[in-house]
């Protein structure tokens, strides 16, 4: 008997009057200690699927036919009451961003003690308070927090992302449940610490005896953490494969494009940029660069913050400079100062050819550098249609009323849109369709510096693929340089001309990525690409080696 | 009470102070440059120019503005605001002996605002769109609309012709006297002296002054409170307890009230400026007899030193006020502590 057995589940939602159809026909079948994984882009309903299971879809939902058997019986028919004790006791999940999934006015231990408690009380366990807290300590240790009475006292925003997401997995094992759903746990996490997590799952599945179901949009995490994998698009499972025939030899064309559209970190499959040709005067100069941030207080001296710390490089014209690190490494500081929005400390930047305290107040002249922002879903404003975002830029650049509408169509035209799209608001674009808008505002000034700051990581890898083909694209067509900041490594050796890795506001390694993928020089840069999630054994067997000696002095463990 | 909790109450405490500073200018320059010399006023018609002269020497009215000012702010922070002109006696005086009737109506709006509106408010998102919610929306409207002295009247003429012995004027029957207690507080200070008839008394005085007082304020604080909890139960973290079977009650009640709490106690500080602006009409109407009405006589006779002193007051009231919300609030919230606030 499986211990989760569903069995061609369809789900509907209705908002305003209108039913749609989000599951359909959807089976799949968990064993006893299997590791299954559902991978899907965004909206497949993965994430549905699971919420369908633990009972705890949204009120505009209804499940309109199927069964859920848990092991052997539907719990589809039991009444809310009864599903309720499954909850927390026999199927746990993981949640996956780590900061909103606590109230911040409330301790971690609060939230842990509540739910110890009520799961405590529909089993009719009896635990007086000290038992509670001896438990919750113990759960703590198996996550690998050793420090948890402090973990318990902590407010959600005194701890980082990566003790978050090990408090999540405790919530999870406190009543060692026999199903865990984890969904896209360490996502929003940096590689690193993302790879301590999963490796933490992974034990955790093993020694207590654990089942999961893996809900994921990345291949590699699968192949890291599933036995058995599902591929869903559009409410519908379109494969159910073990993991390695997957892998092997996908049946569906979607599965195919799915791995296909994964950019390699080793191999044949990996594309090489021709390195721009080293000239006299590079577009982009930094040098001596230091960016400090101070925090006054009124009773303490100030707080300083060395963002970024004597950062030299150049960008010579033509090239697709990358600039990697994890959160808090001084990337995104590096480039507001290139775009002299922000001022260095120390040190200067120069810009074709002028420091850029001379132009135009500190501020980069706008025909010659652009950004692209992460998140086209919030840097567009929603109350514009595209045409009059892209009319703003138009506008400063000099151009009348009637030159205006024909620069529209043809940027529009340029990043593979129809003209028609013109009139469109923001929120009736796909992710995809709004960071072809973005680029388009980038280029209305005709620049000949883009920067782009994280510009596919709200998307899914195969709209991401599109979105880089574009881009590679325009600056071919258009002699456009490019500063690629990332913090995904495998998009970013594929994609960069060179790269250079930043830890804690220092560039630690500058290359061509040929160079510093095959032979990392600092460990730091050799844990990065060691923690990135691979989907061939080749290519992690490529991957270069860190000691543990080496991850420590570079690395923050999350476990504490 | 940590460092970076002790240095946001400094930086609200600088800016309250601050607060208190302009406003004193204001009605300084303004008592100045209304028509009228106060000492003509204070002496009558009848008085001889001399006599004015004389009396402007005493007042301080012959020096230059700034030193005028800073005498005045002087006295100000010693409680000194001088005599009234009308009366001639030292308004300091008159002010507090009115003071604990006006805080007591206040004290009561505040908690009758806090009473009714956050449970009104918690019950209209629990049963969003629902018919209780549709109607507690309605009544809402109304009460934030209706101006307090049309409330206050309304109310007045509902209790004179369906409660018939229930009182609708002053603070305490006639033939309990005043009695003096500690605090000037009738319903405690009834309590202190062994006096339960007092403390009944004053709380039926007390209702409908009240309840017109506050209405505006449940209102608003209900509606507050509503998106609040609305806002905050679309949260993850609702998800998560609901994941792990915490019971929806307990996700309600604890954990978001204590979350959404922060948006209706800011906003009572707000309307704690309104509040004594409608008790200025509403202790007219019930012949309170607290400060508020105090100051209004004072207005209508032009007595400048008394205007003063009730301004000012009215100032500092809101001012601690706030204060003790923004206290309250660092409490709850664990991110105003810990970086010492924005």
């Amino acid at each position: 008997m499986a211990l989760l057995d569903i069995r061609n589940l369809n789900v509907a939602f209705t908002s305003y009057g209108q039913r749609t159809h989000v599951l359909r026909d959807v089976s799949l079948r968990i064993e006893e200690g299997q590791r299954v994984a559902l991978i899907g882009e965004t909206g497949s309903g993965k994430s549905v699927t699971s919420k369908a299971v633990l009972n705890t879809l949204p009120g505009n939902a209804a499940v309109e036919s199927g069964a859920i058997h848990w092991r052997g019986q539907d719990v589809l028919r039991w009444p809310d009451s009864a599903r309720e004790g499954l909850k927390g006791v026999e199927m746990s999940v993981v949640m996956q961003d780590p900061l909103s999934s606590f109230n911040p006015v409330f301790t971690i231990g609060r939230h842990l003690e509540d739910v110890l408690y009520w799961a405590d009380r529909r089993n009719d366990t009896r635990r007086s308070r000290r038992d509670r807290r001896a438990h919750i300590l113990d759960v703590l240790r198996k996550v690998q927090l050793g420090d948890g009475a402090r973990v318990m006292e902590a407010y959600p925003a005194q701890l980082s992302g990566g003790m978050r997401q090990r408090v999540l997995i405790a919530l999870a094992l406190m009543n060692r449940p026999a199903l865990l759903i984890a969904d896209e746990p360490g996502t929003a996490l940096d590689v690193t610490t993302q790879d301590e997590i999963l490796k933490l799952i992974n034990a955790l599945v093993e020694t207590e005896g654990l089942s999961l179901l893996m809900i994921t949009h990345n291949l590699g995490v699968v192949r890291m953490m599933a036995d058995d994998v599902y591929v869903m698009r559009k409410g519908v499972i379109m494969e159910h494969a073990p993991l390695a025939e997957l892998f092997r030899a996908p049946r569906t064309d979607y599965a195919r494009d799915l791995i296909a559209a994964i950019p390699p970190l080793y191999g044949p499959g990996v594309k090489d940029q021709p390195a721009a040709p080293v000239s006299e005067a590079p577009l982009v100069q930094l040098q001596g660069v230091h960016k400090t941030f101070a925090a006054r207080r009124l009773f303490a001296p100030a707080q300083l913050t060395h963002a970024v710390r004597g950062v030299d490089l150049e960008i010579q014209r033509g090239e697709i400079f990358g600039l990697a690190g994890e959160s808090g490494s001084g990337k995104t500081t590096v480039a507001r100062m290139v775009m002299g929005i922000m001022q260095p400390s120390r040190g200067r930047v120069i810009l074709d050819g002028t420091p850029l305290d001379q132009a135009f107040d500190g501020r980069a002249d706008r025909r010659l550098a652009q950004i692209v922002y992460q998140n086209p879903g919030t840097s567009l404003n929603p109350k514009r249609t595209v045409g009059q975002t892209l009319e703003v830029p138009l506008r400063f650049a000099g151009l009348s009323r009637s030159e205006i509408q024909p620069r529209i169509d043809a940027l529009l035209d340029r990043v593979g849109m129809p003209a028609l799209f013109s009139s469109r608001y923001p929120h009736e674009l796909s992710g995809g369709q709004k960071q072809r808008v973005a680029i388009a505002r980038a280029l209305a000034a005709n620049p000949r510096l883009i920067v782009l700051d994280e510009p596919t990581s709200a998307l899914d890898v195969s709209v991401q693929a599109q979105v880089i083909a574009l881009l590679e694209e325009l600056r071919s067509e258009l002699g456009l340089t490019y500063l690629f900041i990332s913090h995904d490594l495998s998009l970013m050796r594929n994609v960069c001309s060179r790269i250079a890795i930043m830890l804690r506001g220092e560039l630690v390694e500058q290359g061509t990525p040929a160079e510093v993928f095959a032979d990392p020089q600092h460990p730091y840069t050799r844990a990065l690409i060691a923690a990135i999630p691979v989907i061939t054994d080749a290519e992690d067997a490529a991957k270069p080696r860190v000691t543990d000696e080496e991850k420590a002095r570079f690395l923050v463990s999350s476990a504490a | 009470m940590n460092a970076g909790l002790i240095e946001f109450l400094l930086r609200r405490a600088v800016g309250f102070v601050s607060v208190l500073l302009v406003l004193s200018l204001m009605i300084f320059v303004l008592a100045r440059v209304v028509p009228g010399d106060p000492a003509r006023m204070a002496l009558g018609p009848a008085a001889s120019q001399d006599q004015v002269d004389r009396m402007r020497a005493q007042m301080g009215l012959d020096e230059p503005l700034p030193v005028q000012y800073v005498n005045f702010l002087g006295g100000a922070v010693r409680g000194d605001f001088g005599t009234s002109l009308i009366s001639g006696r030292d308004v300091t005086t008159e002010v507090l002996g009115l003071l604990p009737a006006t805080l007591e109506l206040v004290l009561a709006t505040l908690a009758l605002m806090l009473l009714f509106g956050v449970p009104l408010g918690v019950l209209a998102a629990r049963y969003r769109n629902r018919w209780a919610d549709t109607v507690l929306r309605l009544v809402s409207l109304v009460g934030v609309t209706m101006p307090a002295f049309l409330a206050a009247i309304l109310l007045q003429l509902f209790a004179a012709y369906f409660l018939m012995d229930w009182p609708i004027l002053g603070r305490l029957d006639r033939s309990m006297g005043m009695p003096a207690g500690p605090t000037g507080l009738l319903t405690i200070d009834g309590l202190l002296l062994g006096r339960p008839d007092v403390t009944l008394s004053a709380l039926q005085h007390l209702a409908f002054p009240a309840l017109a007082l506050s209405l505006s304020g449940i209102a608003q604080i209900m509606r507050i409170t509503r998106s609040a909890m609305i806002e905050h139960q679309r949260r993850d973290h609702v998800q998560t307890l609901r994941s792990f079977g915490v019971p929806g009650r307990v996700v309600t009640f604890r954990y978001l009230l204590k979350l959404s709490s922060v948006a209706p106690l800011t906003i009572m500080g707000l309307e704690f400026a309104s509040l004594i602006g409608n008790a200025f009409v509403v202790e007219m109407v019930f012949a309170w007899g607290g400060f508020a009405s105090y100051g209004l006589e004072s207005i209508l006779q032009k007595d400048l030193n008394a205007i003063m002193a009730v301004v000012m007051l009215s100032g500092l009231f809101f001012v601690v006020a706030n204060l003790a919300i923004d206290v309250l609030i660092g409490l709850i919230d664990p991110r105003l502590r810990m970086k010492g606030g924005r």
